[in-house]
């Protein structure tokens, strides 16, 4: 680790107030996970309901460690060629087409065929060589001077099979490529990868990762993230929302409000130039927080409960 | 050199903690066991919130585990800050007035709670108490770490004041027998603070039981279910069995989900491809692959509701939905008397609510296969059986001496794939009394004996891959 990278990740507080700094307000669980795999050099798998800051976790921590952020999102049927590398063809044929023009001149004056061949094998193979290699993803992170931030986004949602490629990467730093041999990591990047729990990730994959478990925010986080975020809400209607959407979160439905859902109630409710929470206004604006008609109807039939609960928690 | 002593004393607490987490049902590997031993390397062992956290994160790999991981954290390190403290006591102690020889004697007539627990913890060392597994080991580790204490020097001390009181006052001799009353002599005293101590001890042997045996006593404890007969099993048991079927069928289904890729697509098929391209002047144009079939496989469940079969019939249901991402279309039915479908029952209530709605409908009726069979052409499931159905059918076979009706099973035979029958009763019992079992086995691919999680355990695994690899 070069050692502007091990200053900065020097002790808790100082990553807390960066990211602070950045507008990523992190629990202490969070910047204690930063802490140790930033220093151990491993890769953190992150885990929690969505719209929690999973992705923008990793998006921060680019921009706190002033490295070039590299995305990868991961979909059915992703396979190697569009994650770690690919040929160039185009540029390979034109290649053998320049071989052809210049055949002649490089076999000058051989009279055997199998003279001509002894020249040819003392020409080097350029044709699967790194100049035709475009680099995916992974293998641009692997080959960043001053390392980089590199995000697997949403493994759940890549196959098995992926998830097992994955495995030398996240374990040696390093990635084969069968023309090329083993390329190795210029300098170890910081590895996050996300999941939303679709499916259970393999043992072997969740062995070489660090573990951290975002859930939802409690109500203090969830206030300085707002206030971070959106500094021009009022202190009351932030804890009113705040006290609101928590108490959302108790209900029994298809989808929780995640704090990216909270965030955009904040900025709408700013645009509507509201100074406090009330029933209707609730009402009309549910559906930025609620993604399920079927639990717009549950949350519709108690926000007035909700409110007046929400109330209750700013007075306090 | 004194580093070098304290860095193995570490790594045995490290080694002992994550001994604990492996008891709380935490799965931890040695991979894991070395990135734990980084974190510590790397945050030291005082700042316990921070060492919490990233052993957390190296360890604990769900959120269930961290829970239980968080649980067992706290446990463990009050155990140990427990015994740090007393070490730390140490230095304080002071000699006080010496009223008996024995060392023990005497620092249970001081009181000195502190330095006790020092001396106990040593002990507990000493004899090896983190090596505990069985509850049954309680009083034999008491004893050990009670007499690695200098147990038998109490008890001399103890016989010496009795016999000194004995000689000296004719009193003191009754009271001693008991120990509650006001010990006017030494002896009770001693006596007192000798069942003190056991008291202390073995709460300190049960604090480390619970700490480091749940590991093996629960792989006891789950074997015997694994093992143990479906109808015998007691009431108390019945939490623990549903938490194991849970564990077991993830595990089943973790080990089928590995689909694999491009099934659709094998490799180039040569002859039809050449045959194809005559038409091209023998150069292939137009590649024929050869293709794999996907065929969605079905597997219908018909399950007898009577007694001790309803049990196993839950455990068979329990599985078969745990396991729906591979088994896309299961169906089940129940039948005693008559035969009601009961997939619905099963997808959308937790298992105990549908067995209930199950025997309320159709259960605490006499057994009747003919009827039910009936049952099952006249409500048209007959057709829809075809070659890429697995019938499973669980029941003992007794009919009560009514007609068995096998040559509808035969229809069932010749219409699906395959029959699998699973039977309760062990072998000797098939045939006798109203059992008509043997005349059903002819239409059967496989019979086999069921009663046991263990058994249905391997079943369901084998159907999965019999049903998998045939699709």
């Amino acid at each position: 680790m070069l050692e502007q990278h091990a200053a900065k990740l020097a002790d808790i507080d100082a990553i807390t107030n960066g990211f602070a700094e950045l507008g990523y307000i992190c629990s202490k669980s969070i910047a204690t996970a930063i802490f140790i795999a930033g220093n151990l050099e491993k890769p953190i798998l992150v885990e929690g309901p969505a719209g929690v800051g999973k992705t923008e976790l990793a998006n921060t921590m680019a921009q706190f460690m002033d490295l070039p952020m590299i995305r990868l999102q991961c979909y059915e049927g992703l396979d190697e060629a569009k994650a770690l590398y690919e040929w160039r063809y185009a540029k390979q044929l034109l290649y053998t087409q320049i071989l052809r023009d210049k055949i002649g001149e490089v076999l000058g004056g051989a009279e055997t065929l199998a003279a001509s061949m002894d020249k040819l094998h003392q020409h080097s193979d350029l044709f699967f060589s790194e100049q035709f290699v475009a680099p995916r993803p992974l293998l641009k992170a692997m080959r960043e001077e001053g390392g980089s931030v590199l995000l697997i986004d949403e493994i759940d949602k890549a196959d098995h099979e992926f998830e097992a490629f994955l495995l030398e990467i996240l374990s040696e730093f390093q990635v084969s490529i069968p023309e090329l041999g083993t390329i190795k990591a210029k300098r170890k990047p910081f590895v996050f990868l996300t999941s939303n729990n679709t499916r259970e990730l393999s043992d072997a994959l969740k062995r070489r990762c660090l573990h951290l478990y975002v859930p939802f925010p409690e109500a203090k986080l969830e206030q300085q993230i707002l206030r971070a975020r959106v500094p021009e809400l009022t202190d009351a209607l932030m804890q009113q929302l705040v006290a609101f959407v928590q108490g959302v979160r108790e209900l029994d439905l298809k989808k929780h409000p995640s704090v990216s859902e909270t965030l955009d109630w904040a900025k709408a409710l700013m645009l509507l130039n509201a100074s406090e929470l009330d029933g209707d206004l609730v009402r009309e604006t549910l559906n930025v927080i609620l993604k399920f008609e079927e639990d717009i109807t549950v949350v519709d039939r108690q926000a007035l409960e909700l409110v007046r609960m929400s109330e209750k928690a700013v007075r306090r | 050199m004194d580093g070098g002593a304290r860095i193995g004393e570490i790594d045995k607490t490290l080694v002992n903690f994550i001994r604990a987490v492996r008891g709380a049902d935490v799965r931890v590997s040695v991979a894991e066991t070395l990135d734990a031993v980084a974190v510590v390397d790397f945050v030291g062992w005082e700042d316990r919130e921070t060492l919490k956290q990233g052993l957390g994160l190296a360890v604990a790999k769900t959120p269930e585990e961290k829970n239980r991981f968080d649980a067992c954290f706290d446990a463990f390190f009050a155990a140990v800050a427990d015994s740090e403290e007393h070490e730390l006591d140490e230095d304080e102690r002071d000699d006080g007035p010496v009223d008996t020889d024995d060392k023990l004697a005497q620092m249970l007539l001081d009181a000195d709670q502190s330095e006790l627990m020092v001396v106990m913890e040593e002990a507990a060392a000493e004899v090896g108490l983190e090596n505990i597994k069985f509850f049954t080991q309680r009083g034999l580790y008491t004893q050990r770490i009670m007499r690695q204490m200098g147990l038998e020097g109490l008890d001399a001390a103890i016989r010496e004041a009795q016999a000194g009181e004995g000689s000296g006052q004719g009193q003191g001799q009754g009271d001693g027998g008991d120990p509650s009353g006001q010990g006017s002599g030494e002896a009770a005293t001693l006596e007192a603070a000798r069942a003190r101590l056991f008291e202390t001890t073995r709460d300190l042997v049960e604090k480390r039981l619970s700490l480091y045996g749940s590991e093996t006593s629960r792989d006891l404890r789950e074997g015997r279910l694994r093992r143990s007969r479906l109808g015998n099993l007691d009431r108390r048991d019945q939490e623990e069995m549903r938490r194991l079927v849970a564990k077991i069928a993830k595990r089943l289904a973790a080990l089928h989900s590995r689909k694999p890729k491009r099934r659709n697509r094998g490799v180039l098929d040569l002859r039809r491809t050449m045959r194809r391209n005559y038409a091209n002047d023998g150069i292939m144009f137009d590649l024929e692959w050869k293709r794999k079939k996907i065929a969605k496989p079905k597997v219908m469940a018909i399950c007898d509701v009577s007694g001790s079969v309803a049990t196993v019939a839950r455990f068979l249901l329990q599985f078969l939905y745990a396991l729906h991402d591979i088994l896309n279309d299961v169906r089940s039915f129940a039948f005693s008397g008559k035969l009601i479908e009961t997939s619905d029952f099963f997808k959308r209530n937790d298992v105990d609510t549908a067995v209930d709605h199950v025997m309320n409908a159709v259960g605490y009726m006499p057994t009747d296969y003919g009827h039910s069979f009936e049952n099952f052409r006249e409500l048209g499931f007959l057709d829809e059986l075809d070659k890429r159905t697995t019938v499973v059918i669980l029941g003992d076979g007794r009919t009560n001496n009514t007609d068995p009706r096998a040559d509808i099973l035969k229809e069932i035979h010749e219409r699906s794939k395959r029959i699998l029958w699973l039977n309760p009763e062990p072998p000797p019992l098939w045939g006798t009394g109203d059992s008509e079992i043997l005349r059903y086995r002819p239409y059967c691919h496989m019979h086999r004996e069921v009663n046991t999680l263990g058994h249905l355990e391997r079943f369901v695994n084998e159907l999965v891959h019999v049903v998998k690899a045939s699709s």
